[in-house]
């Protein structure tokens, strides 16, 4: 295998994956990888991958998914939810390449096989419902205006026909505002085999996941097939979270956070303002002790038995440490060292396992490696009336060229100008930057805004994209009851390019943005129907009563009152009757 | 032109260009306030929509761009430089300003062929109506914003120039071209066969009809229109979609950004089950002046053309101060009946607290927050309630001048209607 002949430590890192590619068509795998990251953090990566077909009834694959999935022509899923933000400057390089992770809240893209353009949205919707009801999440309400169909930055993993590739059709939404939380990781683990009872997927719970410092659950479905032509589906399902070692091993002694007393703290005494009651944090002194129990409130309860047979590669649970620091695990494991900074166990069926790592001073991190790009976006300008996006992207490397896919999907209701986009190096636009734009405009109530840039940014350069919008103002029903809180934009989504084949080989997102809009006043339809309605009657009254009148004279006209009007109405019926009472009356 | 006119023509464009250079960025400024740009009419939108057609977009497949398709085939082969830009804004404004001396010059204001003003004698001269169109600070305001209800307003003062001189033909293709540009001109057009009617010489007269006069032109028009579709269907590359994005946006009000008029808080606060209701109410609302107005002002077609400038001011969809900039102006054609009009204290007051408030209330509520839309939403109404005010006040002195020509001996003395 090509990858196994790599030279370095993400060959290491990479072998479940590759176990795991290796093991294809054995039907379940599980494993976890801790990496222990700056600043007292600990990545915990779950996998676990599943093997089956829609028709077996024996398979691992989940059937309730394999319905959906059979019943909207989907032939590849990617559902993420995720919270919070990956720390690239402390983390470095995300996990997994930043394939399993999402943009903040829900996000959801899919294959699905349709001979057009509508019945593909028919089965998105079919497979949108289907999925809310099956994760407890909002994915029903990815709607036209949500949903868009990404042209560059997305490629399909799976093996699939040339034949079919030209009928699937590619659509992407995103629910920004979703907030993920236990509802969606039951139903989650219940796609598992062992359901989160035994094996590594013991440890998930609620409470220890979603207090994470960012955590991110996927799934992806896609066909793999052998070269026979026999094909299978293939589900991966990751939880990748990032625990602060202090604040959960806090949850042993008070199950809400509160902050410590002073004398806990550690500070730095040099600071001339040190002591009393000031104090500047020092933050990597030490590596604190932390155990797998401590971590997630609970040992792993035995190995889960439906899943393969380990191997000498394919183990359970990884540890990437430090070298200098030690580690201790329960009896009745087995370990595999694979480098010195890379330790694996096999677990004991029926025995809990756990890890016990002491306290190493002073810390000692393991080299990061920096991700491909950084990115950040924010909001500029002020008023609710209008605003731009800045993004900025830099390139770490040294000596080489990054080229990427700058992915927007944006409500129909922040407009933004195409004309204004613009992208610069130090306040220069050389012209180059920029390779090539896809973008489809939003349409009021129908669609969003798509907006694909293919960027090209040279080594240690920082590219500043920019562009302006107006934000609309909305119909007072179409508001959510918290109007003034604002609306969540979706965040960007940067697929980097190889440079030979096109393909994305990184995903990076940033974070979400939250847009206020004007707000009308809630309270007042009534009042305005009748302020409105009153100018435009007082207008046609006035003109209208101008028109049909006729002028005379002040003087011309009896008193000119109501009163004298009608007595003389009165008078002239009186002498008309007495003139004549048989005559018919004239007036 | 005489030689007054010529010089405040020029001093106009002199103050113009002077506004554009000398303040680089008082233009983006005002094209960015609501009360000059509309979403029909927005400069902004246009750049964003000539930069979609440059690149081989569809501008219409979009919901920011919702102007003519001759726009943007005008402007693509213009130099990008925005000094040329500038340049044709300014250019607009001394047409619409030579039209209005051509009117102003053929005295159709104060005598018409069925009725001649008693007063005829107290009217401006056209240079003076030209100043009053050309240092109108709202018609500077509008020039410099660049939104493109100024060649509406040119077109429809062709308009009437032409129509003032008879030519009835040429009348209702500039009208044609301001319809195509914003579709309310489409209302004017059976005054405008009224003004040219009555404007044409008695030679030509003889042996036509009104009817027939008026069945002539309506072909022109809508042949007109219809060949201003086709050129248009050609110019987006054989499409439909400009029919929807433009007019239909008129009519159907999706884009509720604010502006001086009294729709966009209407339709923001209605019910969703009303809304399509009182959208027919009031385009309808709108049409329903027309016949009441040909009819009792039958004598001065030139006038219904300016009250129904001035009502659609207020009730259009997407108003700008562009629209009243218009219908001053063509006021300014009737400075003889302004002694008999009762409210010009109220009027012009209520103008200027609504010109200087409504900026400022906008600021309370967009940026400082500490107002909310009600206050913008008051300062329309009070601004929407002023210009109907003027309006009705100049139709009743208008028609109390007719009364006071056929009645001498009652000018000056109080009046009642019955």
């Amino acid at each position: 295998m090509r990858l196994l002949s790599w030279p370095s430590i993400t060959q290491l890192l990479l072998a479940p994956l590759v176990v795991a590619s290796a093991s294809e068509y054995n039907d379940y795998s599980e494993n976890l990888l801790l990496k222990s990251l700056p600043g007292n953090s600990v990545l915990a990566s779950f996998r676990f991958v599943s093997n089956g077909t829609f028709d077996s009834h024996h398979s691992v694959f989940p059937r309730s998914l394999a319905q959906i999935l059979q019943q909207s022509q989907t032939k590849e899923l990617h559902l993420k939810f995720t919270l919070g933000r990956w720390d690239a400057e402390q983390w470095g390089r995300q996990i997994w390449d930043g394939r399993t992770a999402g943009g903040t809240g829900v996000e959801l893209w899919a294959w699905v096989e349709a001979a057009d353009d509508s019945e593909a949205d028919a089965r998105w919707t079919t497979l949108n419902n289907a999925l809310s009801g099956l994760f407890c999440a909002s994915l029903n309400f990815i709607d036209s205006t949500r949903t868009i169909r990404p042209v560059m930055s997305f490629q399909p993993d799976g093996h699939h026909s040339p034949e079919r590739l030209e009928r699937l059709h590619l659509l992407h939404g995103t629910l920004p505002r979703e907030p993920v939380c236990t509802e969606n990781l039951t139903p989650f683990l219940k796609l598992l085999p062992c359901k989160g009872k035994a094996g590594i997927s013991s440890l998930l719970d609620g409470h220890r996941l979603f207090d994470a410092q960012w955590q991110s659950m996927s799934i992806d479905v896609k066909p793999v097939c052998e070269e026979s032509g026999k094909c299978q589906l293939q589900m991966e399902q990751t939880v990748d979270m990032v625990l602060d070692v202090e604040r959960s091993l806090g949850k042993k002694d008070s199950p809400v956070p509160k902050p410590p007393p002073i004398e806990h703290l550690s500070c730095d005494q040099e600071k001339p303002y040190a002591g009393g009651d000031s104090c500047f944090p020092l933050s990597g002194v030490t590596d604190l002790p932390w155990s797998l129990s401590e971590m997630f409130g609970r040992p792993i309860r035995g190995s889960c038995p439906l899943a393969v047979v380990p191997t000498e590669e394919a183990t359970h649970v990884c540890v990437n440490i430090a070298e200098q620091r030690s580690i201790f695990v329960s009896q009745g494991s087995e370990e595999r060292k694979k480098s010195p900074e890379l330790r694996c166990f096999i677990l004991n069926e029926n025995l809990d396992f756990d890890i016990i790592l002491p306290e190493l001073s002073p810390s000692t991190n393991i080299p990061l490696t920096p991700p491909p790009l950084y990115a950040s976006r924010s909001l500029t300008g002020h008023g609710q009336e209008r605003g731009g996006i800045q993004a900025v992207l830099n390139n770490p490397s040294s000596n080489s060229t990054v080229e990427f896919v700058y992915l927007e999907s944006l409500p129909w209701f922040m407009k933004p100008y195409l004309h204004t986009l613009s992208a610069t190096i130090s306040g220069k636009d050389d012209g180059n930057i920029i390779q090539d734009i896809y973008y489809r405009p939003a349409l009021d109530r129908k669609r969003g805004t798509q907006l694909e840039v293919r960027l090209r940014v040279p080594p240690r350069e920082t590219v500043l994209l920019n562009y302006e919008f107006d934000k609309a103002v909305l119909r007072y029903t179409e508001y959510p009851p918290d109007a003034n809180r604002g609306f969540d934009i979706a965040p960007a989504i940067i697929s980097i390019l190889d440079p030979t084949s096109q393909k994305s080989t990184f995903s990076i997102r940033t974070t979400s943005l939250l847009l206020s809009l004007p707000t009308p006043d809630f309270s007042m339809p009534y009042n305005v129907i009748i302020l409105t309605s009153t100018v435009m009657a007082l207008a046609f009254g006035s003109i209208f009563n101008i028109l049909v009148r006729r002028f005379v004279g002040a003087d011309e006209v009896l008193g000119g009152g109501l009163v004298s009007k009608i007595r003389g109405r009165i008078m002239a019926l009186v002498a008309n009757r007495r003139a004549g009472g048989d005559k018919p009356k004239t007036e | 032109m005489d030689r007054r006119s010529f010089t405040v023509v020029i001093a106009a464009v002199i103050l113009r260009l002077v506004l554009f250079t000398a303040f680089p960025s008082l233009p983006n400024l005002l094209t960015n306030r609501v009360e000059l740009s509309t979403p029909v009419t927005s400069f902004k939108r246009l750049q964003e929509g000539l930069f979609l057609y440059t690149h081989g977009l569809s501008p219409y497949d979009g919901g920011v761009f919702h102007q003519a398709p001759l726009l943007l085939a005008f402007f693509t082969t213009l130099p990008s430089n925005p000094i040329v830009v500038y340049l044709v804004y300014i250019l607009s404004d001394v047409l619409s300003a030579y039209s209005l001396i051509q009117i102003a010059t053929s005295g159709v204001s104060v005598s018409t062929p069925y009725h001649t003003s008693s007063r005829k004698s107290s009217t401006w001269p056209p240079w003076a109506v030209a100043v009053a169109f050309l240092f109108n600070p709202f018609s500077i305001a509008t020039c410099i914003a660049r939104p493109t209800i100024v060649f509406t307003n040119t077109a429809i003062l062709t308009a009437i120039a032409k129509g003032v001189k008879g030519h009835g033909i040429a009348a209702v293709l500039a009208l044609a071209m301001a319809s195509y540009l914003s579709l309310y001109p489409v209302l004017l057009l059976p005054p405008m066969v009224l003004l040219a009617y009555d404007s044409l010489p008695a030679a030509k007269k003889v042996g036509r009809s009104l009817g027939s006069f008026a069945a002539v032109l309506t072909a022109v028009f809508t042949v007109a229109a219809a060949g201003l579709g086709a050129l248009s269907w050609g110019i987006t590359g054989g499409s439909w979609e400009f029919l929807a994005s433009t007019y239909g946006v008129h009519l159907l009000l999706p884009d509720l950004t604010p502006n001086v008029g009294l729709w966009w808080y209407f339709f923001i606060e209605m019910f969703d089950s009303f809304r399509e209701f009182f959208l027919c109410v009031f385009q309808l609302h709108l049409a329903v002046y027309l016949a009441g107005l040909c009819l009792r002002l039958r004598k001065q077609p030139l006038f219904v053309i300016t009250t129904l400038l001035g009502i659609s001011s207020i009730f259009k969809s997407y108003p700008s101060i562009g629209d009243t900039a218009l219908y001053l102006s063509l006021l300014s054609l009737y400075r003889h009946i302004f002694p008999l009009m009762r409210y010009t204290f109220f009027v012009t007051s209520t103008l200027l607290y609504a010109t200087l408030l409504g900026p400022a209330f906008y600021y309370l509520w967009i940026y400082a927050g500490s107002g909310n839309a009600n206050f913008f939403y008051a300062i329309t109404l009070v601004w929407s309630l002023a210009v109907t005010v003027l309006v009705s006040d100049a139709i009743f002195a208008v028609l109390r001048d007719e009364w006071e020509t056929e009645r001498p001996e009652m000018k000056g003395k109080e009046i009642v209607q019955i």
